[in-house]
């Protein structure tokens, strides 16, 4: 069996090879080649050279800074997201696996929000918000901390109830008996939640912490739909700064490849270091 | 046993997997003829002539063309598509169906910036019978040499305002005219406005209406915006551009915000007569068009495609009809005795010069059919509403927009039609959001008016350098 499965691996791996080459392989060359030339249709390119990589930052001699903006601006987002999204999760996750009346009904309820769609859920939160704002004079593009906060509250509770999920999932899967006899031991909660539950949870909090930090880095739905990048494009994050760029400036769309691949390269690395990261901090169970 | 069994079941699933995916690709590559019906593909090719393909601009026209469409298949056999865009995501789409093999053979070009980026991609028109039969030949863009694209439409805006309560208002004690024609400038607009403002309780009180305001809310959302960065400015650079003598359409490199003190006084104007609190503009929980057809506002500045909103047969809900609407030039303080309507169009039609020479001759034949045929020109003026500009359009086939016949009026009366000067705008939508920005920042938070000029001038430049040295 061991042998027909070694023997048959390449059969059975090119479907999907084919679809992984077709979907993404092909493309993502393809981009990186594009990122090199001036081209209006994907088609219909022009060979210029690094000449998109500099034009991110320096137009006519003088220094731009609308992509350095969104750079920072979205580390910040992902860095405040990622905190808070994981840390309420998982004080929720902890609170529906003691047994409370009710747990699968919270659990629902919590988990819905993501079943709604980015835009969708962006609109109705933008006529919460301006609602509320109206009794200020404040708009939530007021300024470009209004819509950084917007974005937070929106993106949380889309995303916490997901989270949640892993988590449960993750607590239920701690051995019963390790608690147990910790329990025996004298630990209190305290001690038991930092020496037990905290390190066997590990590989739960690394694929949480990597979900929610690439999508916080890859946002760009609710970006678009709640704040559109206004004031001005202060609230721009990477994406929508990206697509701005390939759409809205004429001319521009192999500049706007090249900082999609700039993004790219940024993410990646960030997703690697994190996941070196965390892992590292596993246990085994 | 129970392995091969998962593995069976794995790779039959991975299989169905596959097959979705190809039948996905089918599918979206049949999208595009949804309208030709696949039972003429056959009849199409066997006929040996190309096909058309219409990506088409105007969302709101789409159910007419589709059916055009149809009919003109059914007629000759040439298979058309008619394919239209989302909302604001024209560029996208049509970029990327231009990569495709079958890529549009008609397509829209807005201005000379459009023309500069799809260059390669422009047919000369000048001997077609869409150019042909164009009445006003400085409608067609012209691009290195070459007719690039011709108008398919023209439309015009204003200030659209409420005759009726306008009317009624002449008569209430004190009110600031004692006729609607008194409106003539930018100053009796604004002392009237003011009046109503004011006065709004006591003016309800006399005529039982029941408004709240004198202009509709000036939005800065993006739904709104445009109004006031593409439309209003463009009366600003339309004067602009008339004393340096350039292309009044085409524009030139650098502006000097010279008419930008009159943009303020009537944007101080739209603002301060209005009951939408400025400082929340951007919020987009305003609707403008609302205001105006439920009768709490007097003026709105818009054009001609807001008319089938109130038409009879709208399912608005409006109590404003089109009898009780009117529009007038947007005074600008600069040439108020003979300023018109603005009037010009950011629709073109241009034909993919990539094509095969079969589809181009197929689309040039459908174009021409659109105009000259009875259905094609039934369609375009009935049921998309739009206002031709081709010499084929009279009798019954000229268009019955109200908004776009006070145009007309207002020429006729020998006042000057103010031409569509911000298709000149280089990097538009750039330029657009820039410009926005601080007239946000202005209206809403106090913020320097020198900004708002500042931004004008120097994006302008910035963005036309940019276009123009790439």
């Amino acid at each position: 069996m061991e042998k027909a499965i070694k023997k048959y691996f390449p059969l059975f791996a090119l479907p999907t090879m084919i679809a992984f080459t077709i979907g993404f392989i092909v493309p993502f060359l393809y981009g990186i080649f594009l990122s090199f030339c001036k081209f209006t249709t994907v088609v219909d390119w022009k060979w210029v050279g690094i000449e998109n990589y500099t034009k991110i930052f320096f137009v006519d001699g003088k220094l731009d800074t609308s992509f350095l903006h969104s750079i920072w601006y979205t580390a910040l987002f992902t860095v405040v997201s990622v905190l808070v999204i994981n840390v309420v999760s998982f004080i929720i996750a902890m609170a529906l696996t003691k047994g409370i009346k009710g747990t699968n009904l919270f659990r629902t309820v919590f988990f819905l929000p993501n079943l709604i769609g980015g835009i969708v859920l962006s609109y109705v939160w933008l006529m919460i918000f301006n609602a509320v704002l109206q009794n200020f004079s404040k708009t939530i593009v007021s300024s470009q901390w209004s819509a950084f906060w917007g974005l937070v509250i929106v993106v949380c509770w889309q995303q916490i109830g997901y989270m949640m999920i892993i988590y449960i999932a993750g607590i239920q899967n701690i051995p019963g008996e390790l608690i147990e006899a910790a329990k025996i031991d004298g630990a209190n909660a305290w001690q038991l939640l930092k020496s037990v539950t905290l390190p066997m949870l590990m590989p739960t909090i690394t694929i949480c912490s990597f979900l929610t930090l690439t999508n916080g880095f890859k946002l760009f739905d609710q970006n678009l739909a709640l704040t559109g990048g206004n004031p001005g494009k202060m609230s721009q994050l990477l994406a929508l700064n990206i697509y701005d760029t390939m759409y809205g400036t004429t001319g521009w769309q192999g500049i706007g490849q090249a900082k999609a691949v700039i993004f790219f390269i940024l993410v990646a690395i960030i997703a690697v270091a994190q996941n070196k990261l965390t892992t590292r901090k596993e246990v085994q169970g | 046993m129970k392995k091969k069994l998962v593995s069976v079941l794995l790779v039959s699933a991975m299989a169905a997997s596959m097959l979705v995916g190809c039948g996905g690709d089918a599918g979206s590559s049949n999208n595009g003829t949804q309208a030709a019906g696949s039972g003429n593909e056959g009849g199409s090719a066997e006929a040996g002539s190309g096909s058309v393909y219409l990506l088409n601009f105007k969302p709101e026209t789409d159910g007419a063309w589709q059916t055009l469409a149809q009919t003109y298949t059914e007629q000759t056999g040439v298979e058309v598509n008619v394919v239209t865009a989302a909302d604001g995501q024209y560029k996208t789409t049509l970029q990327a169906e231009l990569a495709k093999d079958e890529a549009p053979t008609i397509y829209n070009i807005g201005n000379a910036a459009d023309c500069a980026e799809y260059a390669d991609y422009i047919y000369d028109l000048k001997d077609s019978a869409i150019y042909e039969h164009l009445t006003d030949k400085s409608l067609a863009v012209e691009y290195e040499g070459k007719v690039a694209a011709v108008a398919n439409c023209y439309e015009c805006y204003g200030i659209i305002y409420n005759k009726s309560i306008l009317e009624q208002y002449c008569t209430v004690d004190g009110a600031v005219i004692s006729s609607v024609d008194e409106i003539n400038n930018l100053d009796t607009l604004n002392a009237v406005a003011t009046d109503i403002n004011n006065r709004v309780d006591e003016i309800n009180a006399a005529l039982g209406t029941n408004l709240t305001e004198a202009f509709a809310s000036a939005g800065l959302d993006s739904g709104s915006n445009w109004r006031f960065s593409g439309h209003l400015a463009g009366i600003a650079l339309y004067y602009e551009f008339k004393d340096a003598g350039c292309d009044l359409v085409a524009g030139q490199g650098t502006v000097t915000g010279k008419y930008l003190d009159n943009f303020k006084k009537v944007w101080d104007m739209y603002v301060g007569t209005s009951a939408a609190d400025p400082a929340t503009l951007d919020s987009g929980a305003y609707s403008a068009q609302q205001e105006i057809g439920l009768g709490e506002a007097v003026f709105y500045q818009n054009g001609d495609w807001e008319y089938s909103a109130f038409a009879p047969g709208n399912e608005n809900g409006y109590t404003v009809t089109t009898d009780d609407l009117s529009m007038m030039p947007i005074y600008f303080g600069v040439d108020d005795a003979t300023e018109g309507l603005a009037v010009g169009t950011e629709n073109h039609w241009a034909v993919n010069a990539k094509a095969s020479q079969e589809d181009i001759d197929a689309t040039l034949a459908f174009l021409e059919w659109v105009i000259t045929s009875d259905e094609g020109r039934a369609s375009i003026t009935n049921e998309m509403g739009l206002t031709a500009p081709f010499d084929t359009f009279t009798g019954d086939y000229a268009s019955n927009n109200g908004f776009a016949a006070m145009a007309n009026e207002y020429a006729a009366q020998g006042k000057t039609s103010v031409a569509w000067s911000f298709n000149a705008t280089p990097a538009v939508d750039d330029w657009r959001a820039d410009f926005i920005a601080p007239l946000t920042e202005y209206t809403e938070r106090g913020g320097s008016w020198d900004d708002v000029v500042t931004a004008f001038v120097d994006q302008w430049a910035y963005y036309w350098d940019q276009q123009n040295n790439q």
